[in-house]
């Protein structure tokens, strides 16, 4: 159910001009007869492959005049005052006839693959086993049919494609590309719930520009951090979300600005990290929420600091389950445990809070996306892991509850913005964006 | 215009393919141009002075030369200033990390900073807006596919083993590729091989997006992440899980460089096991290989391969561009690895040493033998470049040389191959 939901919605969002011969990406291949499976009745025809290329095969027998097509060789013949009987073709029945590629490695070489028509047959003959004398000028490709050729030549370098999310490509490879890691892609089983509520993303895009151009203003933001301590920190923190709300993503800009700090690594590497990470970590751990810094202090600060991550689902959820890897191995054994431990413990309390009747409407798909899921990851063993299995059903629509919160849920659009995704993201695609995270946890683990 | 006359380019490349001396290239380099007489931030030369003095100081251990230039060059430095300013930066740092044999430390400091500021969405930002914005990842993707495509074509089971750090930006048209081609699409298994931990902490999100994308296209898929190595040359065979009805293609991607030099040799044996339908590789062209031993001759090639880098890098992104400034930090951290830390320190280490297309040759040469890539595939390759900005081109080298080179202002810059057993 949920692919045909997928097929449906991905047709629906591909706009492309039709050219003949070629399938859009993203509509799953329907198995239709294969091509060269004939009427068992019918006469199987073998031409050479000189008579195959030959272009004028149907010949007058008055004058021998070839002509490329019967008909055109019909029209000449009543030119010549045939006789009445001679001008019609003969009225015995003909039997259908059905023709087999000369090449021998060619799958429509057995009669049983045989194609129906000449033109086909030629057609295939000169595509498959031809050499390509036609070529395009603007792309390059080449064609071996004059008409495939011509056709192409039409549509080249006009069509366009878009993808879900808005964008558009004049490139079908980076179509495809963009296509396969679009966060719209991730989202389309929820297609059915997104509500109204559109959240442009354009402004997005030029935040970068505005922080690059003064990039020292970025750090004086962040002062008021640098030199405090531990407790200080989360207080400056919690303050520095007010000071995020109305700025999308500069989430993602401030953790590049936050690796500028040892920009006086030339003079003395070891001072100057040793200096900065503890004020780099409360930054970034604030953006991500459940970044865990490489101080032992910081473990308090996590337990604190964890009811933003909840609100950030959509970064932190993958965050979640990668944070293991992010860290050298001596750090890895004693704080995952504590971090996980601490957000599960959060969503198990906040549980009990919501009822779970909103369950059945989101989850309804999701249910078959989770066992999906589970047998998609066969790499589980391989891949390090300190996370309890404890994310259920309950915890999902918990975590659509969670946000509701008006406050956190501004930010998660916002956020979403920085991400990269599309024009339509709306706060129940946020939702639902971050449902679809943790089944991916379930079936991960 | 540089990539309409493929006859110009392979005329082009006959000397430069031929020498490996770094010399040649660096003395045209300060004569005054690459070639092209464009000024682009090369106008008076004085980072590569410096910079190359400074190389020299510290191979002579002149101590109070040393300093002199390190101050000189720390003053007009710049991360963010012009390409000059940018490679004087980046290069200092590794100068300075190779005077104080701090280069260990200092790659670990910026390599855990650059994992604290990475996450799915980051990483894939940068990647395909480079991809958008120049063909140096596209082109080895789209004519290591073609490759792979073609000496997998009837195959009913495949299994590529990819060991890049591309987050598998490869395969959605390869996929798509499988889905259209034929009637019969294959089932294909990946096995991606990650080492790096700014990648392996993003795979989960990637498998996800493979595997949702293959549902979508209609190709039985089956995605696997080998993450538990740390080294590229502890890759085994039975880590791999290869079927005996598989039919294999290893896709390396900017992977064999990683490898430790005397890893390499063994590694390729043990692709040669795997009995492999076909090996592809794609490559930086850069030799810091065999100068390993002499630093200011591998100084001075590095100082070459990453000032056409990060000129490109300046050309083909905006000025203001994150990602290019994301790149040139993934620069920075290569460049000290190769200049300021010691190879094989212990035994499971991974560095940067590349090597060019001639050189890979001749070590795949021992086991495999190199497959040609099709006219189409040359097609493909050449309308790609068509796709991008004025400035690129493609070499197909003659005599005894494999695979195809991407030019960048007529130079060699990255190389693809393909192998069969």
């Amino acid at each position: 159910m949920l692919e045909t939901m997928a097929e449906e919605s991905i047709s629906n969002g591909f706009m492309m001009n039709p050219v003949s011969g070629s399938n859009p990406p993203g509509v799953a291949k329907k198995k239709r007869n294969l091509p060269g499976t004939p009427d068992p009745e019918a006469e199987v025809i073998a031409l050479s492959p000189k008579t195959l290329m030959e272009t004028n095969r149907f010949l007058c027998e008055i004058c021998g005049k070839g002509f490329q097509r019967d008909q055109n060789l019909q029209l000449h013949r009543r030119g010549h005052n045939l006789p009445w009987k001679l001008k019609q073709r003969s009225t015995k029945e003909v039997r259908k006839r059905v023709y087999v590629c000369p090449e021998k490695t060619c799958v429509h070489h057995h009669p049983s693959r045989a194609l129906g028509d000449l033109t086909g047959i030629k057609k295939h003959f000169y595509r498959k086993h031809g050499e390509k004398k036609w070529k395009c000028e603007k792309c390059e490709k080449r064609y071996a049919v004059q008409s495939d050729w011509k056709a192409h030549s039409k549509t080249c370098g006009t069509r366009e494609y878009k993808c879900d999310c808005g964008t558009l490509f004049s490139r079908r490879d980076s179509f495809i590309t963009h296509r396969a890691f679009c966060d719209a892609l991730a989202e389309e089983t929820a297609r059915v719930n997104a509500a109204s509520g559109m959240h442009s993303l354009a402004a997005a895009g030029n935040f970068n520009y505005q922080l690059m151009g003064n990039p020292l203003d970025f750090s004086t933001v962040f002062k008021p951090n640098i030199s405090s301590s531990n407790d200080d920190a989360i207080d400056q923190t919690r303050r520095g979300f007010s000071l995020w709300m109305g700025q999308a993503s500069q989430g993602q800009e401030i953790q590049q600005f936050g690796s500028l700090n040892p920009g006086s690594i030339y003079s003395d590497p070891l001072v100057s990290t040793t200096s900065n990470p503890p004020a780099l970590d409360y930054q970034l751990n604030w953006v991500f929420g459940n970044m865990v810094s490489s101080g032992n202090a910081d473990d308090h600060q996590v337990t604190t600091s964890v009811s933003l991550p909840v609100s950030n689902v959509k970064e932190n959820r993958p965050q979640l389950v990668s944070v293991p890897s992010l860290f050298s191995t001596q750090h890895q054994s004693h704080q995952t445990p504590s971090f996980s431990m601490s957000a599960t413990a959060l969503l198990q309390k906040a549980a009990q809070i919501g009822a779970t009747s909103t369950e059945t409407s989101f989850l309804g798909s999701f249910g078959t996306k989770c066992s999906n899921s589970q047998d998609g990851n066969k790499y589980s063993d391989l891949y390090v892991s300190n996370i309890p299995t404890t994310t259920t059903a309950n915890d999902i629509s918990t975590l659509n509850r969670l946000q509701m919160y008006p406050t956190k849920r501004r930010r998660m659009q916002n956020e979403d913005g920085g991400g990269g995704g599309g024009e339509t993201r709306d706060f129940l695609g946020v939702g639902i964006q971050a449902i679809c995270q943790p089944s991916s946890i379930n079936g991960w683990l | 215009m540089y990539n309409n006359n493929n006859n110009n380019n392979l005329h082009h490349h006959h000397q430069p393919q031929i020498s490996h001396t770094s010399t040649s290239r660096s003395s045209d380099y300060s004569a005054g141009g690459s070639g092209d007489g464009e000024p682009s931030g090369t106008g008076n030369k004085w980072a590569s002075r410096l910079l190359k003095e400074c190389a020299r100081a510290i191979s002579d251990k002149d101590s109070s030369k040393i300093h002199h230039l390190l101050w000189m060059l720390n003053e007009l430095s710049s991360p963010y200033g012009d390409c000059d300013q940018k490679l004087a930066s980046y290069f200092l740092q590794a100068l300075f990390c190779k005077a104080t044999e701090s280069g260990q430390r200092c790659f670990n400091t910026l390599t855990s900073v650059a994992e604290k500021s990475h996450s799915f969405d980051s990483a894939r930002k940068l990647i395909l807006k480079f991809q958008e914005v120049s063909p140096w990842t596209t082109f080895g993707h789209l004519a290591a596919n073609g490759a792979i495509l073609e000496a997998l074509d009837g195959e009913p089971k495949l299994h590529i083993i990819d060991i890049s750090n591309t987050l598998c930006t490869q395969w959605p048209t390869l996929l798509e590729a499988l889905a259209t081609r034929n009637d019969d699409t294959p089932h294909l298994k990946l096995t991606v091989v990650v080492t790096a931990n700014i990648v392996r902490s993003v795979m989960k999100e990637i498998s996800q997006r493979m595997e949702k994308f293959a549902r979508l296209m209609g190709v039985p898929f089956e995605f696997n992440v080998i993450t538990g190595l740390n080294h590229l040359g502890g890759l085994t065979k039975e880590a791999l899980g290869v079927l005996e009805d598989e039919a294999v293609a290893v896709n390396c991607i900017g992977a064999l460089r990683r490898v430790t030099v005397k890893e390499r040799a063994p590694l390729i044996q043990m692709f040669r096991s795997l009995g492999p339908k076909v090996v592809t590789v794609v490559e930086e062209e850069a030799d810091f290989s065999s100068t390993r031993y002499e630093f200011v001759k591998c100084f001075e090639e590095c100082l070459r391969f990453y000032t056409l880098y990060f000129e490109m890098l300046e050309e083909c992104f905006t000025p203001t561009s994150n990602e290019k400034l994301m790149l040139e930090r993934e620069c920075s951290r290569s460049i000290v690895r190769v200049l300021a830390c010691e190879d094989g320190q212990d035994n499971e280490s991974e560095c940067e040493r590349r090597e060019r297309g001639s050189q890979w040759s001749e070590r795949l040469k021992e086991a495999f033998s190199p497959v040609g890539f099709s006219d189409d595939v040359a097609d493909d390759v050449k309308a790609l470049l068509k796709r991008y900005k004025a400035g690129w081109g493609l070499a197909q080298p003659h005599q005894n040389e494999t695979g195809l080179y991407l030019t960048w202002k007529e130079e060699s810059v990255v190389w693809v191959s393909a192998w069969k057993p």
